[in-house]
C-alpha cells in the first residue's frame, strides 16, 4: 500500500517536476563532494528498526539511533572529515528522501540491487550477511527452511530484498508485508503469520532478545548482491562514492563490521533490553505527546485561519477578479478534501522539499494546516450561511461596513454556531497528526513504534498511546464543551 | 425653504421579472412623520428598504441631504447610512452581546467613540426607552416589546437625522405594542423625521403628519391623516380601509 503510494508520488514528482527521473548523471560537474564538505555534516537516513543494523537505544537517559550501519555512518563521515547527522525515516520513503536532497546517503541495511542501481549509486559492499527466518520457538520442530512454509503464510518488511525474494522462491506461501520488523514480529507471535524473512544478524538479535523465539536457516537462492549490504548515494555523486568506498573498503580488508560494530551493537541491545517496562520509556511517551501537540495546536491555528480567508473566499461575486478567486478557493477544498492526507503530507515534505528544504516537523505542520483549512473553510461557510440576513442587515442600516459586520457582527455568531464542529476537527487532528510519523516526526505513534522496537514488546506501546490519545482527546473536548458553554447566551 | 431630508425620484425595483416598485416620486421634510400603509404585498418594506440602499434600486433616485445615493461609492454609503436609523420587524438584536453592547458596537466601531463615551450614551438611551434596568440582559431574555425598544435605542445610538420604521410592531404580543408606540410617538415628539411602515391606524391617526398610502408599487395618495381617512380618493385606499376598519 505504502509502496504504491511512493510510486504515485514518484510520479507526480516526475510529472509535475519533470526531476525524480531525470538521470543526474547528465550534470555537468559533481559537486557532491565539496557540497558535503562545505556543508560540515553528512546526513545519514535509516530506518531505525532493524537490530543489529540500526535500532533506537536509551544511552544515558537519551533515546539515540545506534547499531552498525550508524557506526559505518560514523567511519564514512569521519573519512569525509564531516560530522554524522542521523535521519530517521521509514524504510519506504529513504531513496525518495535521498532522490529529494532529504538525506545525503542511506545506510539501512541495504541490498544494492539491480533495481536500486537504476535510481541511486551504491558504494561497494561494506557487509555481507545472509537470510534467516524467525519463528516461534513452539514451532521451531515444523519448519526447516523457507520450503517448509506450504499454505502458510511469512512476513517481511515491505521494500526489502527479503520481501521479493520470498515471493519469489516460495511456493503455495502467502507473503505479507509490513513496513516495520518489530510489527511482523508481533505479527508472528499473535500467530497471524508463521515466519518472518529477514537478515541474519537482526534474526540473532531478535532470537537472542526474545526467548519465545528461534531462527532456522532460510535457504533462499541469492545472488551476492542480495545477501550484501551496501550505502546508497544520489545518482550521480561519483565524487562522494568514490571517497565513501575508502572507508568502505576499510571496513572490509579490516573485518571492522564483525571484530567491532557487531559486538558494539550487540552491547546496545542488552542494556537496552534490561528494563523493558513502559515507564521506563515515559520520557519517549512524552515527547511524543509534545509533538503531536505542537503538530496538532499549530495546524489548528494556522488552518483555521486558512479556513477564515478560503471561506471568505469562496463566497465573493461580482467581477471577473472575484469570481476568479472564488473558482481558485473552490477548486482548492475540493481537491484537498478529494486526496488523502497521508499523500499530501509525503507531497509536501518530499515534493516541496525539492524547491525549498523544510523539516520533516514544519512540512507536517504545513501539509496538515493546508488540509485541516480546507474542511474548517466548509465548516465555517455554512456557520455564516446559518447566521439571520436580519443581522447583516441590522449592522449595515447602522452605518458598518460589509468588513466590520463580517468581524464584528456575522462571524462571531458563526463560529458559535460551528464550534461543535471545529471542536471536532481539533479532536481529529490530534488523532490524524500521526500520519506524520511516515516522514519521521516524534510525535506518539513515531515514538511508540520507537519504544517497540527497543523493547521487543508489541502490545504494550500501542495500549499505552492508545490511553494517551484518549486522555489527550477527552481532555479536548472537556475544555471544547466548558468554552461552548460559555458561549451560551439563548 | 430647507431642503428636503430624502428625495425619491422615479424609483423602481424589480425582483426578477417581479416588478415591485413601479414609479415613486416622493419627499421627506426635516421634521415629518410619513406613515407609509396599505395592503400586504404592495412593496412598503421594499420602498422603505431602498430608502437606505439595504435593497439596490433597479432604476431612480434616491437622494439623502441632497447626495443621490445611488451614484455614490459604497464608503459614502455607508456614511449616509449611519445618519439614517432603521428599526425591523423582527428586531434583528444581535444575539450573542448583551443589551448594552448591542447599542455601543456601531458607535464604537464605526464611530470610534471611546468605550466610556459610548456606554455612557447607551445609558442614557436606554433611560429613555425605560429599560436601563435590562443592560446586561442578553436578547434572548427580553420580550419582544423590550426587544424592539432595545432596537430602537441602538439606532438611535448614532444620532440618526432620519428613523426608519419598518412594520415594528407586527411581530409583538398585542399587549406590547403599546410600549413601542410610545416611545415611537415621543420621538415624534422630540421632532425626529421618522418614516414609518405600519398597519397601526390608530398610530397614523394621532402621529403622522402625511400618510402615503402604497398599492400595486405606486404611492396612490399622500395626503394628511384627517383626509385620508375621512376622504380617500382612490377606489384602491376606500378598499383597503373598508376592510381594515370593518
Amino acid at each position: 500500500m505504502k509502496k504504491k503510494v511512493i510510486i504515485f508520488i514518484t510520479l507526480i514528482l516526475a510529472i509535475t517536476l519533470g526531476w525524480a527521473t531525470r538521470p543526474t548523471t547528465a550534470h555537468a560537474a559533481d559537486d557532491s563532494l565539496v557540497r558535503v564538505q562545505k556543508k560540515g555534516t553528512l546526513v545519514m537516513g535509516t530506518s531505525p528498526d532493524y537490530p543489529p543494523y540500526e535500532f533506537q537505544a536509551t544511552v544515558h537517559g537519551k533515546s539515540k539511533i545506534v547499531g552498525m550501519d550508524v557506526a559505518v555512518g560514523e567511519k564514512i563521515a569521519k573519512g569525509l572529515g564531516v560530522k554524522l547527522k542521523v535521519k530517521s525515516m521509514s524504510f519506504d520513503s529513504l531513496l525518495v528522501a535521498l532522490q529529494t536532497g532529504k538525506v545525503d546517503m542511506v545506510i539501512s541495511g541495504m541490498n544494492p540491487t539491480p533495481a536500486r542501481k537504476k535510481n541511486v549509486d551504491f558504494t561497494h559492499l561494506y557487509y555481507q550477511g545472509g537470510y534467516s527466518i524467525v519463528v516461534n520457538k513452539s514451532e521451531k520442530g515444523l519448519y526447516h527452511d523457507k520450503d517448509s512454509f506450504k499454505g502458510k503464510t511469512i512476513g517481511a518488511q515491505t521494500g526489502s530484498t527479503m520481501y521479493n525474494e520470498s515471493k519469489k522462491q516460495t511456493t503455495d506461501t502467502k507473503v505479507k508485508g509490513m513496513t516495520s520488523v518489530s510489527d511482523l514480529i508481533l505479527a508472528l507471535q499473535s500467530h497471524k503469520i508463521a515466519g518472518v524473512a529477514m537478515e541474519k544478524p537482526s534474526a540473532q538479535a531478535y532470537v537472542a532478545n526474545n526467548k519465545q523465539l528461534a531462527m532456522i536457516p532460510s535457504h533462499f537462492d541469492l545472488s551476492a548482491s542480495d545477501t550484501s549490504a551496501a550505502v546508497a548515494f544520489k545518482k550521480g555523486s561519483t565524487a562522494l562514492v568514490a571517497a565513501a568506498n575508502k572507508s568502505v573498503d576499510q571496513i572490509r580488508k579490516q573485518d571492522l563490521v564483525n571484530q567491532d560494530y557487531l559486538p558494539a551493537a550487540g552491547k546496545y541491545l542488552k542494556t537496552n533490553t534490561v528494563n523493558t517496562s513502559m515507564w521506563h520509556y515515559w520520557k519517549a511517551f512524552l515527547t511524543g505527546i509534545e509533538y503531536t501537540l505542537i503538530i496538532t495546536v499549530c495546524s489548528v491555528f494556522f488552518g483555521f485561519i486558512l479556513g477564515v480567508i478560503l471561506s471568505l473566499a469562496r463566497m465573493l461575486h461580482g467581477g471577473v477578479v472575484k469570481t476568479l478567486i472564488r473558482w481558485l478557493a473552490t477548486a482548492y477544498v475540493e481537491f484537498i478534501r478529494g486526496t488523502p492526507m497521508m499523500v499530501q503530507v509525503m507531497f509536501v515534505y518530499f515534493g516541496l522539499g525539492l524547491i525549498v528544504n523544510l523539516p520533516a516537523l514544519t512540512s507536517g505542520i504545513i501539509a496538515i494546516s493546508l488540509n485541516s483549512g480546507a474542511y474548517v473553510a466548509e465548516y465555517i461557510r455554512g456557520g455564516i450561511n446559518s447566521v439571520d440576513d436580519g443581522q447583516t442587515e441590522a449592522a449595515r442600516s447602522l452605518g458598518m461596513t460589509s468588513g466590520a459586520t463580517m468581524r464584528f457582527v456575522i462571524l462571531p455568531q458563526a463560529l458559535k454556531n460551528i464550534w461543535p464542529s471545529l471542536g471536532n476537527e481539533f479532536i481529529t487532528l490530534i488523532k490524524d497528526s500521526s500520519i506524520v510519523s511516515i516522514i519521521g516526526v516524534s510525535e506518539l505513534i513515531f515514538q511508540s513504534n520507537i519504544v517497540r522496537s527497543d523493547t521487543y514488546r508489541g502490545v504494550a506501546p500501542i495500549a499505552v498511546i492508545m490511553v494517551l490519545y484518549f486522555i489527550m482527546t477527552f481532555t479536548a473536548s472537556r475544555i471544547l464543551n466548558h468554552f461552548e458553554r460559555s458561549m451560551q447566551h439563548d | 425653504m430647507t431642503k428636503p431630508v430624502i428625495e425619491v425620484q422615479n424609483l423602481a425595483k424589480d425582483f426578477g421579472k417581479n416588478s415591485v416598485l413601479k414609479d415613486i416620486t416622493e419627499q421627506v421634510d426635516a421634521g415629518q412623520v410619513i406613515v407609509v400603509i396599505g395592503p400586504s404585498g404592495s412593496g412598503k418594506s421594499t420602498f422603505l428598504r431602498c430608502l437606505n440602499l439595504l435593497e439596490t434600486p433597479t432604476s431612480g433616485h434616491v437622494a439623502f441631504n441632497g447626495e443621490d445615493l445611488t451614484t455614490l461609492d459604497t464608503k459614502r454609503v455607508n456614511a449616509l447610512r449611519e445618519q439614517m436609523g432603521m428599526v425591523f420587524q423582527g428586531f434583528n438584536l444581535f444575539p450573542n452581546m448583551s443589551v448594552l453592547e448591542n447599542i455601543k458596537l456601531a458607535p464604537m466601531k464605526v464611530k470610534g467613540i471611546s468605550d466610556a463615551e459610548a456606554t455612557k450614551q447607551a445609558h442614557e438611551l436606554l433611560q429613555q426607552v425605560n429599560l436601563d434596568d435590562h443592560a446586561d440582559a442578553f436578547p434572548a431574555s427580553l420580550s419582544g416589546g423590550q426587544a424592539q425598544r432595545v432596537a430602537i435605542a441602538r439606532a438611535l445610538a448614532m444620532n440618526p437625522k432620519v428613523m426608519l420604521f419598518d412594520e415594528p410592531t407586527s411581530a409583538l404580543d398585542p399587549e406590547m405594542v403599546g410600549e413601542v408606540l410610545s416611545v415611537m410617538q415621543q420621538l415624534a415628539n422630540q421632532g425626529m423625521t421618522m418614516v414609518v411602515v405600519t398597519h397601526e391606524m390608530g398610530f397614523a391617526k394621532s402621529v403622522a403628519d402625511r400618510i402615503w398610502f402604497m398599492a400595486d408599487g405606486y404611492i396612490q395618495e399622500n395626503s394628511t391623516p384627517a383626509e385620508f381617512f375621512a376622504h380617500p380618493q382612490t377606489e384602491r385606499a376606500k378598499d383597503f380601509l373598508s376592510k381594515i376598519l370593518m
